[in-house]
């Protein structure tokens, strides 16, 4: 159940408490990196590559030059000068930032045009002249590794194909042994295709340099402002940008998914050309460039396998990944994790062995990499693990649901141990199923779809349940760049008893203004309406790694309830001096402490926070101000139980979702009304992929989908009624036993649809189908088993 | 990208003359929409070039033209093109295979080309690609049949120079339609209409020295587009 320990005045955790930042995003007042204007600034627009790999023999910016407005042109020769043609990526390999003689995908940079306005940029755009000479590229990631591909990174000492790195996880010779053995084994290959994250806000900068004080302000679309001004720092120190000469601002973002954690070659050239010309220099993304050449998410082309026994039992899994990661790996992962947390994939099922490995290559596509929404890499191994368990169900020839409640690691068995090494906090996947089947009204559909079944229609359940690894994480095994991944936050109360706290992350919409307000309202008991809530600013806020992969509340959500433990306890000290008690003599209630046994005798938090500026105890610090920086002990595994039931035409195979019942569990709930407004989206991110989205490459290297006219996000039109509820399962170590929300249903999301789709056709030897499942594949698939029109089983 | 466009046509003139126009390159690219030879290297080797508009993206290509190969005995022919946008916008390859049979005392003509494109042209024209082209090849069967026409009954090799340009002018006036339908549906019956009327006065200007074929050529050509795109999104089949 949602636990409220706090009056609707305070409005701590558990209360539905309206948005605060949507008062500035309803009226149209919010402010994004678009909106920033600077005296002198200047536009930058890009040239970009219509080859996916050539050679490049001449650029003449010349006619460019003579363009009114436009006053530089800029190629990688030029950047070459200073060192900045190429830029190291998170994941340490290396990424152009202008080609000096090759160009690696289609819609790379390649020259940057400065003009006085954003058309006449454009209009001198059009007017440079580049001579390439075109390759043969290398599009599809398995023969990339034929001997007789082409070698694609020969800038690379010592590179001699096109293999990035290996890594597996698990005991290869026991999983082997167990399939070996095994009464069932199940095997299929499966693509979960190179999408993209597509934020409302495309990418942008504002790079402002400072000649006379030798300092840049650096306003950017990023999820994580603190780690860009360390390497900007790091990078750029020799030229006398040390890491107190630069500001990074992240203003308000419209939607990050993943996609703002890079550094793209936009914000770099940006910089550069403002640190030369002293003006302030804009770079904001149209639509396309954002589609087609930031980064992607997954692409992982999976062989996965699961054996068991032939009453239903998983003994194993076994993983292997051919990870296409474009041409450089640019990866937004923990530096020790090359997959992310992929690791995750022996789900919420207990079994003793598996066996995951992972080969990436590279391919003449955009880099990238980033967790979607999902805590790195998460969402490809819930996808396998889940879709894997229907399919041995499917060949054990039992109930989907009731193989996952006798595979279901149990609630007494956390902490629990998983074969790949991680340790589950805690859990109870059997209620969650269990409530998602009752609310679905689980024995009822299964009925009806097998009196349709002999009627030739199709219908089709899919489960999912699966467990996320979020809140990344703790010091031992995470860092990016050698930073470890703590987060912080700082509280400062004014003396009249509102506060303003700053934190480590940043919000691309995830409401923490308004969350960690809520927190912090329910530590200290001031309300949530007085606590002001900062972040984005380097200069101003407490360093973090920012937000992504779910950690904001694992994290900096934990380090506001440890912060306000402290200003709790000076309250405490400080209400003992005024009431003249022993502090051992006082109770707290939210909002106030007062003597064991007489409740009248009382001090309110603004009270004592006046009195810490106005009549501190003698020997005590003054003021009412807290930092904590937190390492959590471990990650958080918030889990869930979705169930989509889908209708297909048996005409056209016109794919609908009839319902889509999700159940998540995110721990201590801190606001239902914005938890559910998370899952929303989540959802829709997820019916996304599972049905619409996939970034298109034919062999010539073209993308075929490169506008939002082609590549099909889904809007209001094809999202389904969604249906959500909760179990409250709380995380053992975190200060409030959260455990973080935003990313469950998109990772859950798709393996759901997806069975339930397979689900309908199985009766008609369908296995598995690749997402998207759009109804064309469906149609082909329904041609090729002679189903068209239906045909009864 | 790729996309391949067969057309098999029939013309009243006999095999041999039909070939002797179908075999010669300085004669046969200047039937297609927007293309020109600018120069002979050798009796098997061109340099010409072609311009194309799809929505948004303009292309001109500089390129190669080359005879792969004259069989003269069965009367085959197939011509390869590569160009450069040399403006970095992008390539296009082009395989054309023609062939010709006797019938019904006149020539059928088989015709087949297979285009690849990389670059801006294939990523914003992916869905229509194929129905400009095919159009577009329309538009080269009756440029080729008129020639054959009027250079039978009075040869003039000069009309070919300019007849391009009002071939060009037709394509770009049917990829801006394309470019406008790509708007959203609701807006496409004003749009067209605008556009029509935009157009026509200019493509009749351009071609005064031209025969009334070629504007009647752009009107249809845009149409052509428009109806196959809408047959798409009502299901007509196609």
């Amino acid at each position: 159940m949602i636990q409220q320990k706090t009056s609707k005045k305070i409005c701590g955790m558990g209360h539905s408490m309206r948005r605060k930042e949507d008062n500035r995003f309803l009226q149209g007042k919010g402010n994004y990196v678009d909106d920033i204007k600077l005296p002198g600034m200047l536009h930058m627009d890009i040239v970009r590559s219509p080859y996916a790999y050539a050679k490049i023999k001449n650029i003449n910016t010349e006619e460019a030059l003579k363009v009114p407005g436009v006053v530089a042109a800029v190629t990688g020769k030029d950047l070459e000068k200073y060192n900045l043609h190429w830029m190291p990526t998170l994941m340490s390999d290396t990424q152009m930032v202008l080609p000096t003689d090759t160009v690696m995908y289609q819609a790379q940079e390649v020259v940057a045009i400065i003009a006085t306005d954003r058309y006449a940029a454009r209009d001198g755009k059009e007017k440079v002249i580049v001579e390439y000479e075109p390759m043969k590229p290398v599009m599809d990631p398995h023969k990339a590794l034929d001997e007789d591909a082409p070698v694609l990174r020969t800038d690379k000492e010592g590179q001699k194909d096109n293999h990035i790195w290996h890594w597996e996880v698990g005991d290869k010779e026991k999983t082997e042994e167990v399939f070996n053995n095994a009464e069932v084994v199940v095997k299929e290959q499966m693509h979960i295709p190179r999408i993209h994250v597509a934020s409302i806000e495309t990418c942008g900068c504002v790079a402002s340099y400072n000649k006379v004080d030798n300092h840049l302000t650096m306003y950017m679309t990023t999820q994580a402002p603190h780690a860009i001004r360390t390497v900007i720092a790091l990078v750029a120190g020799h030229v006398g940008l040390t890491e107190e000469k630069v500001r990074v601002i992240s203003p308000d973002i419209g939607g990050g998914f993943g996609g703002k954690v890079p550094v793209y070659p936009g914000y770099v050239i940006a910089i550069a050309v403002s640190f030369l010309t002293g003006a302030p220099i804009k770079w904001v993304e149209d639509r396309s460039e954002n589609l087609q050449a930031d980064s992607f998410a997954r692409d992982y082309h999976i062989t996965a396998e699961m054996a068991g026994t032939k009453d239903g039992k998983i003994q194993a899994t076994r993983f292997k990944v051919l990870a296409d990661h474009g041409y450089t790996d640019a990866s937004a992962n923990p530096s020790k994790f090359p997959t992310g947390l992929f690791s995750i994939g022996t789900g919420s099922y207990d079994y003793g062995t598996a066996y995951m490995e992972a080969d990436a290559v590279y391919t003449n596509k955009p880099p990238g990499g980033v967790a979607y929404r999902c805590s790195f890499r998460v969402t490809e191994a819930v996808h396998a693990i889940e879709r894997m368990t229907d399919r041995f169900a499917l060949e054990v020839g039992k109930d989907p649901a009731q193989l996952r409640f006798e595979n279901f690691i149990k609630k007494d068995q956390f902490p629990w141990k998983s074969p790949t090494g991680w340790e589950y906090d805690s859990g109870d996947y059997h209620a969650g199923l269990k409530l998602a089947m009752d609310t679905v009204n689980y024995d009822e559909l299964r009925k009806e779809q097998a009196e349709k079944r002999k009627r030739g229609e199709l219908m089709g359940i899919g489960i999912s349940t699966f467990t996320e690894v979020v809140g990344a994480g703790p010091s031992k095994d995470f860092d990016i760049l050698g930073i470890k991944m703590f987060d912080s936050a700082e509280i400062r109360v004014h003396p009249t008893g509102k506060a303003i706290a700053r934190f480590g992350t940043k919000s691309q919409g995830q409401g923490h203004e308004t969350t960690y307000a809520q927190i912090i309202a329910e530590e200290l008991g001031i309300p949530a309406e007085h606590i002001q809530i900062e972040e984005g600013d380097t200069d101003t806020a407490p360093y973090g790694l920012g937000t992504y992969a779910s950690r904001s509340t694992p994290t900096a959500g934990a380090a506001a309830a440890m912060a306000a433990r402290k200003l709790r306890a000076k309250a405490k000290k400080i209400a003992a001096h005024l009431l003249e008690v022993s502090e051992d003599d006082l109770e707290w209630e939210p909002g106030k402490f007062f003597v064991k046994g007489a409740p009248d005798k009382a001090k309110t938090i603004q009270e004592i926070v006046f009195a810490s500026y106005t009549n501190h105890p003698q020997g005590m610090e003054a003021g009412f101000e807290a930092t904590h920086y937190y390492d959590p002990p471990n990650l958080t595994f918030p889990s869930g139980a979705y169930i989509c039931v889908v209708d297909i035409d048996n005409e056209t195979a016109e794919i609908k979702v009839r319902r889509f019942v999700a159940i998540d569990d995110c721990g201590h709930i801190i606001n239902p009304m914005i938890v559910q407004g998370q899952v929303h989206g989540g959802l829709t991110q997820g019916i996304a992929p599972a049905m619409y989205e996939e970034l298109i490459y034919d062999e010539e290297g073209n993308i075929l989908n490169g506008t939002l006219m082609d590549y099909l996000v889904p809007t209001a039109v094809e999202s389904p009624h969604w249906e959500t509820g909760h179990t409250v399962t709380p995380s053992p170590h975190h200060p409030i036993g959260a455990k973080g929300v935003g990313e469950s249903p998109t990772v859950g999301a798709p393996p759901a649809i997806a069975n339930a789709i397979v689900d309908a056709l199985s009766p008609y030897g369908v296995t598995h189908l690749d997402i998207p499942i759009t109804p064309f594949k469906v149609w082909k698939v329904m041609k090729e088993k002679g189903i068209l029109g239906g045909k009864p089983v | 990208m790729k996309t391949t466009i067969t057309k098999i046509f029939h013309v009243e003139e006999n095999i041999d003359r039909v070939w002797e126009y179908l075999a010669d390159p300085t004669k046969i690219v200047t039937c297609v929409p927007g293309a020109s030879l600018t120069e002979k290297i050798d009796d098997h080797n061109f340099k010409g070039k072609v311009s194309l508009k799809f929505g948004p993206v303009k292309a001109a290509y500089d390129g190669k033209i080359t005879i792969e190969e004259l069989d003269v005995a069965n009367r085959k022919m197939v011509l390869k093109g590569a160009g450069v946008d040399p403006k970095g916008k992008g390539s296009a390859d082009m395989v054309m295979n023609g062939m010709l049979t006797e019938k019904d005392g006149g020539t059928e003509v088989n015709y087949s080309m297979e285009v690849s494109l990389v670059g801006m042209l294939a990523q914003f024209g992916s869905r229509l690609v194929n129905d400009v082209s095919d159009q577009l090849l329309n538009q080269f069967v009756n440029n080729f049949k008129n020639k054959l026409k009027a250079e039978a009954t009075a040869p003039a090799p000069a009309a070919a120079a300019t007849d391009t340009a009002a071939s060009t002018t037709g394509a770009e006036a049917a990829t801006a339609v394309a470019e406008e339908i790509k708007e959203g549906a609701a807006a496409v019956a004003e749009k067209v209409a605008e556009t029509v009327t935009k157009t026509a006065p200019a493509t009749a200007k351009e071609s005064v020295a031209q025969t009334e074929d070629n504007s009647l050529n752009a009107l249809s050509l845009m149409w052509a587009v428009i109806k196959g795109f809408f047959s798409r999104i009502f299901g007509g089949g196609k």
